[in-house]
């Protein structure tokens, strides 16, 4: 289990980091998000020891972490970074090797790595000749390659076309349920929402909303009400308690309003205005949470 | 996995990728080349004898001639090819004569032994046998002033083409000082040119790891301490071979033709080359590392790496004026001075001309102050990696490594 207990990091004037507290368990997968410069790259960073702490600690399996817990991390950061005039293989292998693996297995897993990634047969080409997307696969690999316990992603998804976040996210899930600690951060809170069962949001360098993120979003104190209809709509939201807001266009009418809402009784009122064509109720999105936390 | 093993890998990617690329096998080819053609040209342009074909016209000629070549042979080695040979061929009238000169059959033209006629003064080489000829008739003429017979005449060419002064030098009764000298000084160039270079390398491969950030991914499980342990490995190692070979190379190229004379391969000498290449190596590889680690675009390395090469060139100086006065008071100090000793102390071990516990305290004080340097290097090395963006400054690199 990877745990950042109440970090503190300041630089000069700017406080990077303000009591961050998070923990990922093994078999998990966590989206890390928050607003540009909330801490979120400076979070990841200390738990490789690339930024040291002014306060708090980090722990995996709760022991803290030295060069050995280090060589079973993966870590893909924020600026990618591989050796341009390397063969992309090599610089797999190498990379493993350097994380202690054997000379074969790092050869063999480099491999590995590139076949499941669509790129066999790129091997031997260097990796400043492969194409923006591919040279991300090979990154993605770099973190892979050593099979470690841990995966530190930052923004994995920025720059990938849909099918490459695809499959990304089909890895990133795959890990998780082969029993690894998975954290990544990320700007695309609908991919998020639709890849992780976890989410923590960041702001202000302070940890704001940690949990599950069903269980965030039924906790929600909103709802939000869909309908879109034929007809006038005339007074068919003045029957209902606690509405916060309404957004008109044309005929489609959105509400926000208060989770404890009785909405019963209105799908049949609105059908007596005129022709349903769509009707949600449903919990708010990810990005409505994320918004609402980080406002 | 040992720290140690960690380091060997670092340094192995090193040598294979430096090893491998172009510009190494270009570097290494060319200057082999050049090494080879430096030691060899020189005998084949100049160290061959001189033929001369000089034309004659009257009487008289002969003796001056005669004269030319003695002066001409007068210190070559008993038993050795002549350096100087003249062939004279006779001529009816001056003006048959200069018609073959024009067409460049003839160097020299001589009349009745007092006139002599030449296509040009001051051109490539004529001007040697010009010269050789004025003095030849001077002494056939002194030899008729004399008038006392041959002997007398040719002992006054001996003394007057013998150096009069015996020469005796301090350091020993061998009469290779010069030659030593220019080995001296040319491995003191092939020296300082390796230290330039490979410290360079170490600057370009710090920076580009910086660069091109690769160095987050390897910070991620490496210490900062084993990087740059396996790049100055790696890089002296490709270093060392390639500053072997080349001294190799010269030395087969002297041997094969015999262009300076050698006693032989001096083991003794290039080991000495060979140890103070790699303090020097390692002391400005070291720095040339830490200088690296402050930048993150290549354009700025070369004036962040300014001070280093000025120290070079520095040292460099010095040691061109110990070659001069290898015991002045510039060399000794120089020897102190962990700088320039890389390029002082060979300089002044090869001319035979530093007491051996100079020598042994050069290199005492040398390793001490690399030991030194790798720990504030080592130290700025590892702050300033991570610090992206414009120029780091040196205070800033000691403090955020603090941790």
């Amino acid at each position: 289990m990877l745990a950042l207990k109440d970090l503190h990091k300041r630089y000069d004037e700017v406080v990077a980091l303000a009591g961050c507290t998070l923990q990922v368990d093994r078999g998990r997968m966590l989206g890390f998000l928050g607003p540009n410069g909330a801490g979120k790259t400076t979070a990841m960073r200390t738990i490789f020891g690339l930024v040291a702490p002014d306060s708090g600690e980090v722990t995996w399996d709760g022991g803290p972490i030295g060069i050995e817990q280090k060589r079973r991390f993966g870590y893909m950061p924020e600026q990618r970074g591989l050796y341009p005039k390397m063969r992309a293989q090599e610089q797999l292998a190498y990379l493993g090797r350097l994380r202690g693996m054997d000379a074969k297995p790092a050869s063999a897993s480099a491999d590995t790595w590139l076949e499941r990634l669509g790129l066999a047969e790129r091997r031997m080409d260097r990796v400043e000749v492969l194409s923006h997307g591919n040279q991300q696969r090979v990154q993605l690999a770099a973190a892979l390659v050593h099979d470690p316990d841990l995966l530190v992603m930052d923004e994995p998804f920025s720059g990938l076309d849909p099918i490459a976040t695809e499959t990304m996210a089909e890895i990133l899930r795959e890990e998780a349920e082969r029993g690894k600690a998975v954290v990544f951060s990320s700007h695309q809170l609908d991919l998020v929402e639709d890849i992780c069962e976890e989410v923590a949001i960041i702001n202000a360098g302070q940890i704001v909303v940690e949990g599950d993120v069903r269980e965030l979003k039924d906790a929600a104190p909103i709802r939000h009400l869909e309908v879109e209809l034929d007809g006038e709509v005339g007074d068919l939201f003045d029957g209902l308690e606690g509405v916060r807001q309404i957004r008109s266009d044309d005929h489609m009418h959105t509400a926000i309003i208060d989770s404890g809402t009785d909405v019963r009784g209105f799908l049949s009122r609105a059908q007596e205005i005129g022709q349903l064509r769509h009707f949600a109720y449903t919990t708010p999105s990810l990005s409505a949470l994320f918004r609402e936390a980080v406002k | 996995m040992s720290s140690m093993r960690t380091v060997w890998r670092i340094a192995m990617r090193e040598i294979r990728e430096h090893g491998r690329s172009k510009s190494f096998l270009i570097t290494t080819v060319v200057t082999f080349l050049l090494v080879a053609a430096l030691v060899i040209l020189p005998g084949l342009i100049g160290g061959g004898p001189a033929e001369y074909t000089v034309g004659s016209v009257g009487e008289g000629n002969e003796p001056i001639v005669t004269a030319a070549e003695q002066l001409g042979n007068a210190s070559d080695e008993p038993d050795a090819e002549p350096s100087v040979s003249i062939e004279l061929q006779e001529f009816e009238n001056q003006g048959a004569a200069e018609a073959v000169m024009d067409e460049g059959e003839l160097d020299a033209i001589l009349i009745d032994g007092s006139e002599v006629v030449v296509e040009s003064v001051g051109g490539f080489g004529e001007s040697d046998l010009l010269s050789l000829l004025q003095q030849a008739a001077a002494s056939v003429e002194l030899e008729a002033v004399v008038a006392e017979g041959g002997q007398a005449a040719a002992d006054v060419i001996e003394v007057m083409t013998s150096d009069p002064l015996e020469t005796t030098t301090l350091s020993g009764p061998e009469a290779g000082d010069e030659t030593r000298g220019a080995v001296a000084y040319a491995g003191l160039l092939l020296l300082y040119m390796a230290v330039l270079l490979y410290g360079n390398w170490m600057l370009a491969g710090v920076t580009e790891e910086k660069s091109n950030r690769v160095v987050e991914v390897l910070l991620s499980s490496v210490k900062p301490w084993q990087i740059l342990a396996g790049k100055i490995i790696g890089i002296g190692s490709l270093g060392i071979s390639q500053f072997a070979g080349t001294i190799l190379v010269a030395f087969l190229a002297v041997n094969l033709t015999g262009a300076i004379e050698l006693p032989s391969l001096d083991v003794v000498a290039v080991a000495n080359l060979i140890l103070w290449f790699i303090l020097g190596f390692l002391l400005f590889a070291v720095m040339y590392g830490a200088a690296g680690s402050l930048v993150s675009r290549m354009e700025d390395a070369q004036n962040v790496a300014f001070p280093m090469s000025m120290i070079a060139v520095a040292g460099f100086f010095v040691s061109i004026a110990a070659l001069g006065d290898p015991d002045g008071t510039v060399a000794v100090v120089g020897t102190f001075i962990p700088f320039t000793a890389p390029f002082v102390v060979p300089v002044r071990a090869a001319l035979g001309a530093i007491p051996a516990w100079q020598y042994i305290a050069a290199v005492v004080l040398t390793i001490a102050t690399i030991v030194g340097l790798v720990l504030v290097a080592g130290r700025i090395y590892a702050g300033g990696l991570l610090r992206f963006g414009s120029r780091v400054k040196l205070r800033e690199a000691w403090r955020s490594a603090e941790t």
